[in-house]
């Protein structure tokens, strides 16, 4: 009985920690479509990716815990994803010392 | 255990209340350095969750690249791109938002639903019977062995990668500067005179 309760206690914490990331996956992603500055488009890109993460972590350690391999895809993408911040911010600060200005509608430079 | 059970449940209660209020203010605050600094915030959180789902590794390696270093290059680009008029332009309110935020509540409704919906305690109990003997070696020895053994190419490649990025980050950032010290003043000044065309 009490190994019962303990599975659906662990089960309802997957659920939760599977809704909060979907949470965090949706607000990034309504933050990247509607910022108008390029570094908080950038930010909610990282908050994405952190959505993803979780969720990583979440579904290897309750489904594959003998060889948590989940986690190993989780480091691959925080090291994705901190090559991405330095190339993005670089190219933001080309950006704005070539047009004085970090909002995203403002530029077109890339016309085909 | 039903008491560190409750204990458990109210800190990853207070994990997840600071994720959602970081990640909304990450999002809607006018001012970019304070959802900066939320956004490492929303990081630290994320980072305890990891240890509450016994990830210390990647906690560990979760507070040191993302809080360490890439909320710190955030901040630094904030600092280097500052307008002081911007809340102006943020400040606006129009349809395309509204269509935005419709889409990723209908998004984010029908992905709870599937979640909710689905039978995991199939795949728990498959995974329970297995999982019996809970020896399990230590969490960083496991991801060693994985990353040496199984992906020694992604690894491999990852280091590339990231030699790669770091090149390819500082000349991008280093161009500009080189072609103006080159040009001179009046190649320069054709430049910020066709940009200023262009506004107009």
């Amino acid at each position: 009985m009490s190994k019962i309760l303990e599975k659906s206690n662990k089960y309802i914490m997957f659920e939760h920690v599977l809704i909060l990331s979907s949470y965090l996956f949706c607000i990034g992603f309504y933050g990247l479509i509607t910022s108008r500055n390029m570094v908080r488009a950038l930010m909610c890109l990282e908050l994405i990716f952190n959505a993803i993460n979780i969720n990583f972590v979440t579904f290897s350690n309750f489904l594959d815990s003998q060889e948590i391999k989940g986690e190993v895809f989780a480091i691959f993408i925080i090291a994705i994803a901190a090559a991405e911040a330095a190339i993005g911010l670089s190219i933001i600060l080309v950006l704005y010392r070539n047009g004085r200005s970090n909002q995203i509608n403002e530029f077109n430079l890339l016309k085909w | 255990m039903n008491f560190t059970d409750s204990i458990r449940n109210s800190i990853l209660v207070i994990i997840e209340t600071g994720i959602i209020l970081g990640s909304l203010g990450v999002v809607s605050l006018s001012n970019i350095i304070y959802s900066a600094f939320l956004l490492g915030f929303v990081f630290i959180c994320i980072a305890l969750l990891y240890l509450t789902l016994n990830a210390d590794f990647l906690a560990a390696a979760q507070i040191l690249i993302y809080v360490g270093a890439v909320n710190v290059l955030i901040v630094f680009a904030v600092m280097l791109i500052n307008k002081p008029k911007e809340i102006n332009t943020l400040e606006k309110w129009n349809i395309s938002n509204n269509i935005s935020l419709l889409l990723c509540t209908s998004l984010f409704v029908s992905l709870s639903f599937t979640i909710l919906n689905t039978n995991w305690s199939n795949l728990y109990s498959i995974q329970h019977s297995v999982n019996i003997l809970d020896q399990m070696p230590s969490n960083i020895r496991l991801i060693g062995n994985n990353l040496l053994t199984t992906f020694l190419i992604p690894f491999e490649l990852l280091s590339i990668l990231l030699l790669v990025a770091l090149i390819g980050a500082i000349t991008i950032a280093r161009r500009a500067e080189f072609i103006e010290i080159e040009t001179g003043d009046s190649e320069s000044l054709k430049s910020k005179e066709e940009s200023v065309e262009r506004k107009k």
